[in-house]
């Protein structure tokens, strides 16, 4: 018990140190080695935490998401919602989360490969997978509740969540390029293309379309 | 569930229309483009008359208010502008109203509080769409209120909005480039005023306190506490719109009732308070059985300069039109008559110009004027109709009348076009200072 949380001190203190490193000098620290001695950790220590810096911000990053999620179902009607409403409230919290962290964002997405939504970003993995793990619950219960119509190729269904994370993506670069006062340029774009997914994912006139085209082939063919 | 199902049919049908209008005009774009590859010379105007053909084929296909607009602006260049504009906000924002998430994240951002926290009890799902906003039911300490918040973005938007309407309006109302960038300066303030909510609500309080001592007349309290740039809190006033009204079949003594405190209303705020509510369209006032004139929205505030309010005043004392000296100094001060008239055409405008106020100052012209009987405002509508089809007006180059006139006179034309349709027969008053000589003689 002892043991371990000294473990996620250690992580936290490794944590805060690097993102005030990043915040201060603008870069990251020259090596493991010069971090690790400033902190007064042995370098082994560090390894032990993490095996890079990072998978450090990958770390911070997983944690912005998850202070997202908590805040977001904190909101007394969020139990209420909609999956589209559900999906919008995620992003407004995750814009604001990442609204408190601008500069250390701002600094972090400097190293990114870009486009983002193209390339794979190691500082991003933690957070995809947890993201996933969310998203896939949440095109369930969308199912179950209609707002996401059951496509007849599995391979577009499956496709979902790679839909959402794209956007999530898309919905960063936006923001970090964003110039409008209080975002809310970004809060106007999260409206519209939250609300256009869910309009192509649910029933459509091309749902329609399929139905008949299917009945018709099949009519034919008896 | 879903926020877009409860759009009205009408609605959804209207925003179609503003898309094929898009579509269109998007349309028209390209086949500027293309043509212009190949023809390097080729200038903007066929594609700005395209535009505006469409646009306005689009607006007529409209019914109700949004086909009166169209009708109301071949009738009078001075409206359009701002009825155009009201047109391209609904257009833009007419489509789905805020989510709850983004209406919650709206109070989070101005308050640190969610609406829960705010009010004992919160509509999420909005009672109606406004032009840059809409409005939801809240009660809190068992008071019913209304919550309007503003759509994001709004207030940017005025200017780019604006400068798409510009060629449109070129061509539409056949304003020449003067006239136009001195217009279009003035809607344009009026609009970043009127998407200002903490300017509306300081305003509110001020004019409806000023007001209050003016008879059969109630307007919502306006709650600061719950209010910021983008939220605007007050009563929830209960009240008939204007055509639910007539339709109860209201005697003639409630009609004289609401249209006096109508015309008090303006009187007062005219003449006193030199700021005028300059919004008189029906959708902001409501009407009670017992007589009774509530009043909405004071997002549209013109502010009337002092000189500006002394010519024209001037202008509707009948006695004034006698007095020719004292009339030509007015109308080279609000600029009817400009430096590059000829004699032929100084001659030609001020007649015309006198032949308007004479119109336009009819009701200030007895003690008492009858809205209902007279076929008054229909008479206005045709003159109107008439000088802008006049191709010395219609192709001059400079801007003619002062751009204050712009809101002065919607305000009046509003104002008439209401006691027409209430068919009130009021008592006209006025200061003392603009009573022509022969009515203070008689003492009524």
């Amino acid at each position: 018990m002892d043991n371990s949380n000294l473990t996620s001190m250690t992580k936290d203190k490794i944590k805060q140190a690097y993102i005030e490193h990043i915040l201060d000098k603008g870069t990251q620290p020259e090596s493991v080695y010069a971090f690790s001695k400033k902190l007064k950790i042995k370098e082994a220590a560090f390894y032990e935490e993490y095996t890079s810096f990072p998978q450090i911000e990958s770390e911070i990053w997983k944690g912005f998401f998850l202070d997202t999620i908590t805040t977001a179902q904190d909101e007394e009607v969020y139990g209420e919602y909609s999956v589209r409403e559900k999906v919008l409230a995620f992003f407004y919290t995750w814009v604001e989360v990442l609204k408190q962290n601008r500069s250390f964002i701002l600094k972090s997405y400097e190293g990114f490969q870009k486009p983002v939504y193209m390339k794979r970003n190691i500082q991003l993995t933690d957070f995809k997978v947890a993201f996933y793990d969310y998203i896939n619950e949440l095109v369930l219960e969308a199912r179950e509740t209609k707002e996401i119509e059951q496509r007849p190729l599995p391979q577009i269904t499956q496709r979902y969540p790679d839909l959402f994370w794209g956007k999530t993506l898309f919905i960063l670069d936006f923001w970090i390029n964003d110039t409008s006062k209080a975002f809310e340029k970004t809060d106007t774009m999260i409206e519209k293309s939250v609300n256009t997914a869910f309009d192509l994912l649910g029933r459509s006139p091309l749902d329609s379309l399929f139905d008949l085209g299917k009945f018709l082939f099949h009519n034919r063919r008896i | 569930m879903n926020p877009q199902d409860k759009i009205p049919t009408s609605k959804v049908a209207r925003a179609t229309q503003f898309v094929k209008a898009g579509v269109k005009v998007g349309g028209n774009y390209i086949k500027h483009y293309s043509k212009k590859i190949l023809d390097p010379s080729l200038s903007k105007e066929e594609l700005h008359k395209d535009n505006a053909t469409d646009v306005y084929e689009t607006l007529s296909n409209l019914k109700g208010s949004a086909l009166k607009v169209a009708q109301m602006m071949s009738m009078d260049k001075n409206l359009l502008p701002r009825a155009y504009t009201d047109k391209f906000a609904m257009a833009q924002y007419s489509a789905p109203p805020l989510s709850s998430p983004l209406v919650i994240k709206t109070f989070r951002q101005y308050f640190g509080k969610s609406p829960a926290e705010m009010f004992d009890k919160f509509e999420l799902k909005a009672e109606n769409a406004a032009s840059i906003g809409q409005v939801h039911l809240a009660y809190k300490n068992g008071k019913k209120l209304a919550v309007k918040i503003q759509y994001p973005g709004v207030a940017e938007s005025i200017s780019s909005d604006l400068k798409m309407a510009r060629p449109l309006a070129v061509q539409l109302l056949s304003l020449n480039d003067a006239e136009i960038d001195r217009y279009f300066k003035e809607v344009e303030e009026r609009l970043l005023e009127e998407s200002n909510y903490d300017l509306e609500l300081k305003r509110s309080v001020e004019i409806t306190e000023a007001c209050a001592h003016i008879p059969h007349l109630f307007f919502p309290k306006y709650y600061p506490e719950f209010s910021s740039n983008r939220i605007l809190t007050m009563d929830w006033i209960e009240g008939m719109h204007l055509k639910e009204f007539l339709e109860t079949n209201p005697s003639q003594g409630i009609r004289n009732q609401i249209g006096q405190a109508l015309w008090d209303f303006y009187d007062y705020q005219m003449h006193t308070l030199r700021k005028v509510h300059a919004d008189p369209h029906p959708g902001n006032f409501l009407m009670t059985a017992d007589g009774r004139l509530g009043v909405l929205d004071f997002g549209c505030i013109k502010v009337i300069p002092d000189d500006y309010y002394q010519n024209y005043f001037a202008l509707m004392n009948p006695d004034t039109l006698n007095d020719e000296e004292k009339i030509q100094k007015i109308f080279w001060e609000l600029d009817f008559l400009l430096k590059e008239d000829s004699p032929k055409e100084q001659a030609l405008f001020a007649d015309i110009f006198k032949q308007m106020i004479r119109l336009l100052g009819r009701p200030f012209d007895s003690h008492s004027f009858d809205f209902g009987a007279s076929g008054y405002v229909d008479e206005i509508y045709q003159f109107l109709d008439f000088i802008s089809k006049m191709p010395e007006l219609k192709n001059g180059n400079s801007a003619r009348g002062s751009q204050h006139g712009l809101y002065v006179n919607r305000t009046y034309f509003g104002l008439y076009t209401l006691l027409n349709d209430l068919k009130a027969n009021i008592r006209t008053t006025k200061p003392d200072w603009v009573t022509p000589q022969h009515l203070k003689g008689e003492l009524v």
